[in-house]
């Protein structure tokens, strides 16, 4: 009369181990669910009991107690039916006994019996997995996910009564489907105009779409590199926008680990559920009205991780940086400095991968038209400037003034061809970097560029000079030091020349 | 309400110098008909030609004739009037100027610094400062918006400094932009005066920022006013005042203006009062060189070197006021001459066109690489050839 079931419920990205246990015992009928459940696993009562009926199964009249343990976590989604289903089943004699030992199930049933997929599988087999669970039942559109997840041998379930016939041993499990891309329960896939599919090949932007604008390609190209952040002022409709979407098509391809990991919170956030590993670095670009928590994750009750998060391995894009809340663009301090976010909850504290690059867009002043043609006074100008803090400007690494090509203008290089400068310019990070906490020469903490990064006496002649001029600081000319290093690395040399710091001191000035 | 005009002398001790200076008695009346609530500029300037001597003004505003003259003279109401006898205090007004070592020009007055027959002249001038003399050299106005670029800022420094290091007293109107670039090119140049006429109190800064600029214009030159002390910035009062900057100046130069900005005011009041207008031409896609470029349109004098202003005020009145010419030689534009750049970065910097541009725009026009082109930016810098704001390089 009693049956306990292994499973997990998601809890920001990673997962939270539950053990269902369902009493069947005489009395009224009745069903009871404790162990902090909220209104979704309240409710799974009606799907469970039309989903056993749809299958040809009994729902015992009978007095029905779920526990979910720990008691004492808050329980919350769709992903415990299942299990409890199943337990239901083991617990009136409809399954063998023994039949779920060892083995993890996690999915959300139908009103007819069909079992759906859940978000967050990747992270909930992994947690199943860490805790000696050698089988996982999965629903069928979670299952290729799920297989990501080495040592566990994973049962993809299609409706509730095969999924019993199978644990009878009368069926035969079904196939896990080849498909990777578009598969899903949602649709699945998050971002904006396909930028953001983590499966495409890509949208058909292409960098030969720019004409012009070497200084900006090239800036594109190092942010690609080396990881450094980017801020691009200028006039409205000059092309900041579609600089900004094409770095896309030069990132350097996500490492098998790096995949993994976007995977799982790409799941996890319920923007791509049941794909296979992502193969293409994400981009976010969430819109100005984007508050703190949206930016970087929370939210009261359950985590969840923000834009910051979901840019991991890839970039976060911020069209119209000043328009930004003020408060979300300091939050934004603290992941681009340590590449995670902990987030802070009377109830719970989490701390989220966010290791991005940052590519911003913002106009020159309040008229928009910069330089020469602009219109705004002093005031205007300052009280603008404002807006974006010294500390978070320092962030950027490159910032550049752009304008419009002209006319006469050829087509630059294709992003092909861009990216495999990027591809090698990556790789000699990775094995220089091999033994250091860091991948990528944006990283390179500031107090140790000068030991890390060293440069001839010619070149410290020329830091010299750039920072004798007074426009760039201390902490600027440890980001020349470390743009020039990624110039070095673009071009396949060793060290950095006098002319990758010009070219790096050209890309720190201040834009507004 | 004891103090009279005819009280004897009131005198006020300057704490710097200690030196004592009388106030005349005609000048404290005339400010304590200014200090009046309600007392426009064009009440005061008829209550001062309706009597033959500021206390005798005084004592018809306590009698109050003065009011019933203004009723007679305009059906329209003047605000408070009806409270000037017993608001006025030549005593007060004796002690305030004592106390900020003011000085009280009037209209009638032989040193009144410019034609009294002129239009709405002002009946009393306030002025502070430690240089009086300012007012005996000849003055060029140099006035203009405050969204200046870059440029034109310079221009107006460079222009200031180079005439005010000849005796030539720069006035403007203590503004941002242009007005605080030629105050602070006087005060740069040795020797050099400047004056600065505001529209508000005397004790009133505004902007606020100005107030170390304020200061300075007061250690070496004037700072100069129609209105009581307390007067608050309002709107109005600036094209009012632009008229005292135009009257103050032999010759009026407008560096930067838009299109509908006050600087063209103060050349309004520059051609109805006979004063060359000066204007340096700018790009007609620079909108901050808009009005300027008008006024070249309508007739003003193109400046294309400051020798163009001593020019003009050769054939002005101010030419001989402080004993004639004191300048040799043409001044130019530019006290340092940046070193002849490379070949190379002489190439860039031809491609500016005198615009500021970008290394993109600079690639794009001469077809180098973007490294020639960097190296070339990095070292016109070093130069002084071209100056960074903005995320732009902008030419010297």
């Amino acid at each position: 009369m009693l049956a306990s079931v292994a499973s997990a419920l998601l809890c920001g990205i990673d997962g939270q181990l539950v053990t269902v246990e369902v009493h069947v015992s005489g009395g009224i009928p009745s069903y009871t669910v404790v162990g902090l459940p909220d209104a979704a696993v309240r409710e799974s009562r009606e799907r469970i009991r039309a989903a056993l009926l749809s299958s040809q199964l009994p729902w015992p009249m009978k007095r029905i107690t779920v526990n979910l343990a720990p008691s004492g976590v808050k329980k919350s989604g769709a992903g415990l039916d299942l299990p409890t289903a199943v337990g239901l089943l083991l617990a009136i004699d409809e399954l063998p006994a023994g039949c779920l030992d060892g083995v993890g199930v996690v999915g959300e049933v139908g009103l007819d019996g069909t079992i759906r997929g859940v978000p967050g599988v990747l992270a909930i087999v992994e947690a199943l997995r860490d805790a000696g669970v050698g089988i996982v039942v999965v629903p069928l559109a979670n299952a290729i996910e799920a297989e990501l997840v080495s040592g566990v041998t994973v049962r993809p379930a299609r409706t509730v009564g095969e999924l019993r016939g199978c644990l009878k041993g009368e069926d035969t499990w079904p196939a896990i489907p080849e498909v990777v891309a578009g598969t899903g329960w949602s649709g699945g896939v998050g971002g904006v105009g396909g930028v953001g599919d983590l499966d495409a090949d890509g949208d058909g932007a292409d960098l030969s779409d720019v004409r012009g604008l070497p200084m900006a390609r090239r800036a594109l190209e190092i942010a690609a590199a080396g990881g450094h952040h980017l801020l691009m002022a200028g006039p409205p409709g000059i092309g900041k926008t579609m600089l900004a979407r094409r770095l896309h098509t030069i990132l350097p391809p996500l490492e098998p680990q790096e995949a993994l990991e976007v995977t799982r919170i790409h799941s996890a956030a319920g923007r791509r559920i049941g794909g296979g590993l992502a193969r293409r670095r994400p981009f976010e670009a969430p819109h100005h009205s984007a508050t703190a928590p949206a930016l970087i994750g929370g939210g009261s009750g359950r985590l969840r991780p923000g834009a910051v998060t979901l840019a991991h391995r890839g970039v976060l894009f911020l069209d119209e940086l000043g328009e930004f809340p003020p408060i979300a663009l300091e939050a934004l301090r603290e992941p681009l400095e340590q590449g995670e976010v902990s987030i802070f909850r009377s109830a719970a504290s989490m701390v989220f991968p966010a290791a991005f690059t940052l590519v911003a867009c913002t106009n020159p002043c309040p008229c928009g038209r910069g330089a020469i043609s602009c219109r705004c006074s002093d005031q205007a100008r300052a009280r603008y400037a404002r807006r974006l803090s010294q500390p978070l400007l320092d962030r950027f690494d490159l910032r550049l003034a752009l304008t419009p090509p002209a006319s006469g203008d050829p087509p630059g290089e294709p992003s092909h061809v861009v990216r495999e400068r990027v591809v090698e310019a990556v790789a000699r990070q990775r094995a220089r970097y091999r033994d250091r906490p860091w991948q990528r020469n944006a990283q390179i903490p500031s107090g140790i560029v000068v030991r890390e990064l060293p440069v001839s006496p010619e070149g410290a002649d020329a830091l010299r000079l750039i920072g004798s001029q007074g426009r760039v600081s201390a902490r600027g000319l440890m980001a020349i030091r470390r743009v020039a290093q990624t110039l070095a690395d673009l071009d396949g040399r060793a060290a950095l020349s006098i002319d990758d710091l010009l070219l790096a001191a050209e890309l720190r000035v201040d834009v507004i | 309400m004891s103090a009279d005009a005819t009280t004897p002398c009131l005198t006020s001790t300057s704490a710097a110098t200690r030196v004592t200076r009388i106030v005349r008695s005609d000048h404290v009346a005339a400010a304590a008909l200014v200090a009046l609530r309600g007392m426009g500029r064009t009440q005061l300037r008829a209550i001062l030609d309706q009597w033959p001597s500021p206390p005798e003004a005084l004592r018809a505003v306590r009698r109050g004739d003065a009011a019933r003259f203004l009723a007679e003279r305009s059906p329209r109401p003047v605000a408070h009037v009806e409270t000037w006898p017993e608001r006025l205090d030549a005593h007060g007004a004796a002690r305030h100027l004592a106390q900020r070592d003011t000085r009280v020009v009037l209209r009638s007055d032989p040193e009144f610094p410019f034609e009294p027959e002129l239009d709405e002249c002002p009946a009393v001038l306030f002025a502070e400062g430690v240089r009086p003399d300012a007012l005996d050299r000849p003055r060029v106005a140099i006035v203009g918006t405050r969204a200046a670029t870059p440029h034109g800022l310079a221009d107006a420094r460079d222009l200031a400094f180079s005439l005010a290091g000849l005796g030539i007293t720069i006035v403007s109107g203590l503004a941002i932009g242009i007005d605080a670039a030629a105050h602070e090119g006087a005060l740069a140049a040795p020797g050099g005066t400047t004056i600065g006429v505001v529209a508000t109190g005397l004790d009133v800064v505004y902007p606020r920022r100005h107030g170390p600029l304020t200061e300075a214009v007061r250690q070496h030159g004037l700072v100069m006013s129609e209105h009581w002390f307390g007067t608050a910035p309002e709107r109005h009062r600036f094209p009012v005042r632009n008229r005292i900057i135009a009257a103050l100046a032999d010759v009026v130069v407008v560096v930067e203006a838009t299109a509908r900005g006050g600087a063209l005011n103060t050349a309004d009041w520059a051609i109805r009062y006979h004063r060359d207008v000066l204007v340096p031409p700018g790009s007609r896609r620079n909108p901050a060189a808009e009005g300027t470029n008008r006024l070249l349109r309508d007739g003003a004098t193109p400046l294309l070197e400051p020798g163009d202003v001593l020019q003009a005020l050769s054939f002005s009145s101010g030419y001989s006021r402080g004993g004639g010419a004191p300048w040799k030689g043409a001044p130019s534009w530019s006290t340092v001459r940046a070193p002849r750049p490379s070949d190379l970065a002489g190439e860039i910097l031809a491609a500016f066109a005198g615009d500021p541009a970008t290394i993109d725009q600079l690639a794009s026009r001469t077809g180098r690489p973007l490294a020639e082109v960097t190296r070339a930016a990095a070292e016109l810098e070093a130069l002084g050839h071209v100056t960074r704001r903005r995320g732009f390089l902008w030419p010297n």
